[in-house]
């Protein structure tokens, strides 16, 4: 009867271990981060090559669609620190220049190629006025 | 002078929480004391409060139908334009109306309750808990998330209730399914509770709350595959779970619900797993809480998340009023409710129940780890990050791929011991059926792991069905006198509950075949077709024919008219569209071709204006996806065909252990 306990016991255990063991390998590899342009331009190393979602502007004048190719180019930024873009397919339905975008995919070479293009356009956030700064964390809040 | 609806709504949200207030506590003296009258008069506000209740709900909805902006839900949800149908089911469009229509069906099943429960020691208790449930939830409607706010100067419209609610019928159906599964495992949490408060932690509670658990965990089923086939119809990527929070929040009671329908038919048996039971009930009902705060706080971002508001900090305070106290009774009366017998072997009936168990409650952790991992995260290190669906994929496909396995062989297994001979010749007959089914799968050209392996268990779990089967009736049929129809008939007729589990089993393998192959043979293209020409699709040809406008009193559609042929013959004509409902923003609509061996999905990426030329569609193919509702459907059918009869067959067998104490069974 202590034996087959025991035996249960240890069972449970080596079976939560390896559960544990796979949910965290899993939960690595899976974590996205939510990050802004600035903040990839503050440690480029650590999210190279590795799936984000990419949050911030649509800079003016620098969106291009290809109709033929159905392929979309344009600089994302937020203020501080911009990047190209590239994604292939039609812009969505309310996607505008200065407007709030988030898209997921990975950092090559300093352009972001992604797959998936969400807008967002959050009541809550209000653009600055020109010439005055945008608020990282505001804008950061308001895509999430 | 005219009759004012706000007011009218708001008192009568007033005097329902008042009522279930004073059931609440009326019940509870009148238990404690043994009070006869008082436990009557509890069972009348009861019933009082679900009179009351429909009044509310009648006042909301005469509101949404005449329009009555005076009352703020209908000045922030409704709108004038919207067909008879949309204003209907506008009262769970958003959030206070939906607590509204949760509270009423609370206060619905309580009054239920309160007249047909038989009389024991464990009701008045069990209708006293169900009430201080409703307290809560009045409480919201009356108090915190109140629809029924007098609007001093009504707007002359409102917006509508949101988009993407209101372009699919969908939306009448799912929300109501998901709060009557919430509210009918309210039931046994109530029941579970008063069996702990009365010291009666025996099999009492589950044999009398055996249907409504059923009813609730079916209900529950059903809400999740139809909200699957309503993101599938409206949210136009051609998929149906996206592991997004609000989805794993209704998984999660589920599973442990799931869990707790096999476990509770151990204690019956076996009279073991008494602490496990209460674990899962109070876990059950605890979720669904948990679910809806953080559905509603905006703490998690979601597709489908209310905006933050006070309702959410409510339903957290429940949680952690819910979760405490009931597992704070638990650990009072542990001494009560351990467990004093031990597994036979690991190769019965009670084994493979045991190991499914783990498994589902394996399954809630992971999803519950995903869910909250984002936040854990946020709070220590303020990154923002997001779990994404190939984590719950990696963790939980495995365990789902185990839950096929057991599915399989459990029912097959006897009860204690499984006798040796019969169990190889089970195994042998299930290996087959793996095997065969596998290697047709491979064979036919199905080289990915996970499909092909369902392919295989499904192959099995078919074997199982047929050997349980045949095991039942060929001994019926060789000892009967009568047509082998009749003996059919009545088996099924008899074994309701046997004949009902399999039937649902049989519906879990095809959707799991549904789930497989729509996720591992999924294509996914965006296109880009001009007016007049054609595009080739996976052996279609697409061509665009034109695009069109089409108007209603409630909203405007811009589509492209698309002619899908195969072989130079014209199968189908598709018309994705983009849909606006007043002033809201257009929202895309796919069509949705359904064929048995895969559905042709075309969602419209593009803006249709007079000027416009080619549009740009997602176009999907989804082998088997159609499976998946088909497979809900026959799951719900084998609920009902086990709930239909549980009430005359059971019971007798059931209620020999009813009184007296859990161990005795199983030591004997």
């Amino acid at each position: 009867m202590k034996n087959k306990k025991a035996l249960y016991a240890v069972l449970g255990v080596a079976v939560l271990g390896v559960a544990g063991f796979l949910i965290s390998q899993a939960l690595s590899s899976s974590l996205v981060y939510f990050i802004l342009p600035s903040e990839y331009a503050r440690d480029s190393a650590s999210f190279d090559d590795r799936r984000v979602r990419l949050g911030g502007l649509v800079e003016a004048g620098s969106v291009e669609f290809n109709e033929e190719q159905l392929h979309l180019t344009f600089h994302i930024t937020d203020g501080i620190a911009g990047y190209p873009v590239q994604y292939d397919g039609a812009p969505p339905d309310l996607f505008m220049e200065n407007g709030g975008v988030v898209i997921e995919g990975r950092f090559h070479d300093g352009v972001f190629v992604g797959d998936n293009l969400l807008v967002k356009h959050s009541e809550d956030y209000h653009p600055p006025a020109d010439g005055e700064p945008i608020d990282i964390d505001e804008l950061k809040e308001s895509l999430r | 002078m005219d009759l004012q609806l706000a007011p009218l709504g708001s008192a009568a949200a007033f005097l329902a929480f008042g009522l279930a207030l004073y059931g609440a506590i009326a019940g509870m003296v009148g238990a404690s004391r043994r009070d006869a009258r008082l436990q009557t008069s509890a069972r009348l506000s009861a019933v009082a409060g679900f009179i009351v209740a429909t009044a509310a709900l009648v006042v909301m909805q005469v509101a949404l139908l005449t329009d009555d902006f005076s009352v703020s839900y209908v000045a922030t949800t409704s709108r004038i334009a919207s067909p008879t149908w949309v204003k209907v089911v506008t009262m769970w469009a958003a959030l206070e109306g939906s607590i509204l229509l949760w509270a009423w069906l609370l206060s619905a099943y309580t009054a239920l309750l309160a007249v047909t429960a038989p009389l024991n020691p464990l009701r008045p208790w069990a209708l006293s808990i169900m009430q201080w449930v409703q307290v809560f939830f009045f409480g919201v409607v009356a108090f915190i998330a109140n629809p029924f706010e007098l609007v001093p100067f009504p707007p002359l419209d409102g917006p509508g209730p949101n988009e993407l609610l209101q372009n699919h019928w969908m939306m009448a159906v799912h929300p109501v399914l998901m709060y009557l599964g919430f509210v009918g495992l309210t039931v046994p949490f109530s029941y579970a509770m008063a069996a702990l408060i009365t010291r009666r932690p025996g099999t009492e509670w589950m044999t009398q709350t055996r249907s409504w658990t059923l009813t609730g965990w079916g209900f529950l089923s059903a809400a999740i595959i139809a909200g699957g086939w309503w993101s599938y119809e409206v949210l136009g990527w051609g998929g149906y779970w996206a592991w997004d929070p609000v989805e794993n929040v209704s998984l999660m009671p589920w599973l442990t619900a799931t869990a707790l329908i096999h476990s509770v038919q151990v204690q019956e048996r076996r009279r073991m797993l008494k602490p496990w039971n209460l674990i899962l009930v109070i876990t059950t009902f605890s979720l669904s809480i948990l679910g809806t705060f953080l559905t509603r706080s905006g703490v998690v971002s979601s597709v489908h998340a209310f905006g933050a508001g006070p309702v959410g900090p409510a339903f957290l305070v429940f949680f952690l009023v819910v979760t405490l106290v009931s597992f704070g009774l638990l650990a009072i009366r542990w001494d009560d409710v351990r467990d004093r017998a031990d597994l036979d072997s690991v190769v019965s009936r009670e084994g493979s129940f045991l190991g499914v168990n783990i498994l589902f409650v394996a399954l809630t952790f992971a999803v519950l780890l995903g869910t909250l991992f984002p936040l854990l995260v946020e709070a220590i290190s303020g990154d923002k990050v997001t779990i994404g669906a190939p984590f719950f994929d990696q963790v939980t496909l495995p365990l789902w791929m185990l839950v096929l396995l057991l599915m399989g062989i459990g029912p097959l297994l006897p009860w204690r011991r499984a006798e040796q001979q019969r169990l190889k010749h089970n195994l042998l007959w299930l290996g087959g059926g793996f095997l065969v089914a596998g290697g047709l799968a491979v064979l036919f050209g199905v080289h990915k792991v996970y499909p092909a392996l369902t392919v295989a268990l499904a192959g099995y779990n078919i074997v199982s069905l047929g050997l349980l089967l045949s095991g039942a009736l060929v001994p019926r049929l060789r000892l009967a006198r009568r047509p082998a129809l009749q003996v059919i008939r009545s088996y099924a007729h008899e074994s309701r509950r046997r004949v009902g589990s399999m039937i649902t089993h049989f519906g879990v393998v095809v959707i799991a075949l549904g789930v497989a192959f729509s996720a591992g043979y999924r294509v996914d293209q965006q296109v880009r077709v001009d007016f007049g020409e054609s595009v080739e699709f996976e052996g279609y040809t697409l061509t665009a024919v034109d695009r069109y406008v089409e108007r209603t009193p409630q909203r405007i559609s811009a589509g492209v008219v698309i002619d899908v042929s195969r072989d130079g013959r014209l199968i189908h004509t598709m018309r994705p569209r983009l849909n606006q409902f007043g002033d809201r923003r257009a929202v895309p609509t796919p069509a949705v071709m359904y064929r048995p061996s895969h559905d042709l999905y075309l969602n419209l990426n593009s803006q249709v204006t007079p000027t416009t030329t080619f549009a740009v569609l997602r176009v999907v193919k989804s082998p088997l996806v159609t499976w998946i509702w088909i497979g809900g459907f026959i799951l719900a059918l084998g609920t009902l065909y086990s709930l239909s009869g549980s009430s005359r067959t059971v019971p007798a067998r059931a209620s020999v252990g009813v009184e007296a104490r859990g161990e005795e069974g199983a030591s004997a």
